[in-house]
């Protein structure tokens, strides 16, 4: 790259509210506003012309107060529709990157039935004094392992169907026959942790408690064996210095398996373990990059689309702000104002990265009201945590499109809210291949089909 | 399935001006340990 994204290119004026900004295209580079997320792609030649005036600018000042309104109610607006439900403390893994702490999983407790019942009658009251008519809110039971406390978590859903909006995040160990058959015949999302496309790769991070060697990753080939045709599943794969050079290899074996959707994380350094299996920004980028276009190449060969969610939410954040799904790449991020995040005890934390950091409990669900936990201290750092206030990305272009994640690890690793989290060379690089889509056209290869609907031009200029 | 015509986008002129914005209700959920279904599974 001959140009950071957060240093003006030659050519850029003072006076201009727009930055440009190079992505590394052949013809195009991106300018930006970067307060309302504002941007336009322009040939290079015409850089100079279109900082001056014309009909982007024109475009920008006709519509800047409805940009910033709308950034205004996605970043600061929003109320919480969605609950991270850890039924348990325990896991039947140990995982090299979890977040939660190796003592919580080997020796915790679960949530019995009655209390999970409890705590799904306390969020239904909650959420139905904001939540719109016609939507509900979700529960996505989380972990550890959420099937470890698969009576009480079952009976919730049997109890609360018609309430919320429920999903499952779990490692297949124990996702048997009647288990998927429960939670397909109830319409509920399941997610899938699997890394790698072999057990030799997958289970070099995702363990049992023997060591290396003795994984899930069998396991989760028998249940996405089980739920081929079920439009409501999908595999999420962490990207660590142990399957890099695999990821490639890895969406081909999910698109091979008809898999609808996956994500490609980066590993959340908020605790040490995690960090020892961090890749490096660049080596990280070029295996994601390349994956992606794997997934582009086998679309095009078979018209079936292995959609990577997070990458798909990176350009939705450009093309569309406010339908963004995932609010890890936004400022504030969702923790702790659209989503938040229930232990077992009933401890309430912004985000399912702060569980086991008891600084950051704002409350208990079983002893005050939510919306004084949101408004807690513990809350409130995370919810306040702007992308204005951290160095380095107050002055950034694409501020917006990625957020400065995260603050759990910003906080744990970096030493503070107001640092950077842990892969800004990652995200950078991920905006300006998304913002290359953009100028090649091929940019709706990447999204679910159907991304838009119930959404509105406010702009539209050469990309019809 | 039916093979799609690969574009080669490169050969293709593209627009000297590319801006695209589009807006909705902000519904934004979740975060990165779950992917959001867009809609819900129908049972």
């Amino acid at each position: 790259m001959s140009v950071a994204a957060r240093t003006p290119v030659e050519g850029g004026s003072a006076r201009s509210p727009l930055s440009p900004v190079d992505i590394g295209h052949a013809t195009h580079v991106a300018v930006v506003e970067p307060d309302t997320a504002f941007w336009g792609l322009v040939r290079k030649d015409l850089l100079a012309e279109t900082l001056a005036g014309g009909q982007l600018l024109d475009t920008f000042h006709a519509n800047a107060d409805g940009f910033r309104q709308e950034m205004d109610l996605l970043r600061f607006g929003l109320k919480p529709s969605a609950v991270y439900f850890n039924p348990t403390e325990r896991c039947n893994l140990n995982c090299t990157y979890c977040y939660i702490p190796e003592r919580m999983r080997h020796d915790g407790k679960h949530m019995d039935r009655a209390t999970l019942l409890d705590a799904l009658d306390r969020l239904h009251r909650y959420f139905r004094g904001h939540m719109p008519e016609g939507r509900l809110p979700q529960v996505i039971f989380h972990g550890a392992e959420p099937l470890l406390n698969r009576d009480a978590v079952f009976a919730g859903i049997e109890a609360y169907a018609d309430r919320f909006r429920f999903g499952v995040q779990t490692n297949a160990t124990l996702l048997d026959d009647s288990a998927v058959k429960f939670l397909v015949g109830h319409g509920i999302g399941i997610g899938l942790s699997l890394d790698g496309p072999s057990p030799e790769v997958a289970d070099r991070t995702r363990r049992n408690w023997a060591g290396a060697g003795a994984g899930a990753y069998d396991h989760v080939i028998r249940a996405i064996e089980r739920l081929d045709g079920y439009p409501g599943y999908n595999v999420i794969c962490t990207m660590t210095t142990e399957n890099l050079a695999h990821l490639d290899e890895m969406v081909a074996f999910l698109h091979a398996r008809r898999v609808p959707a996956c994500m490609l994380n980066v590993t959340r350094c908020t605790l040490p373990g995690a960090r020892v299996v961090r890749g490096e920004d660049d080596a990280v980028a070029d295996a994601y990059l390349a994956a992606l276009e794997t997934t582009h190449r086998l679309y095009r060969e078979t018209g079936r689309k292995l959609v990577v969610a997070n990458f798909a939410n990176i350009l939705i954040a450009i093309l569309a702000p406010t339908a963004r799904r995932l609010m890890c790449d936004i400022s504030p991020c969702g923790g702790g104002r659209s989503f938040f995040a229930l232990a077992p005890d009933g401890d309430l934390y912004p985000c399912s990265e702060f569980i086991g950091l008891p600084a950051f409990s704002g409350g208990n669900l079983f002893r005050q009201p939510v919306a004084e936990v949101l408004d807690s201290p513990a809350f409130r750092l995370v919810s306040g945590r702007k992308v204005e206030d951290v160095e380095g990305c107050n002055t950034c272009a694409i501020r917006h499109f990625c957020g400065s994640p995260c603050p759990a690890e910003a906080h744990e690793m970096n030493g503070g809210m107001n640092q950077k989290g842990a892969f800004c060379r990652f995200y950078e690089r991920q905006v300006h291949y998304a913002l290359r889509l953009i100028a090649d056209g091929r940019h709706d290869d990447f999204l679910w089909d159907g991304w838009d609907e119930g959404t509105v031009p406010t702009c539209m200029i050469g990309g019809a | 399935m039916k093979k799609i015509a690969d574009t080669k986008p490169a050969a293709q002129p593209r627009p000297d001006l590319i801006a695209i914005r589009k807006t909705c209700d902000a519904e934004g959920t979740g975060l990165s340990h779950y992917v959001l279904m867009d809609k819900q599974v129908k049972r």
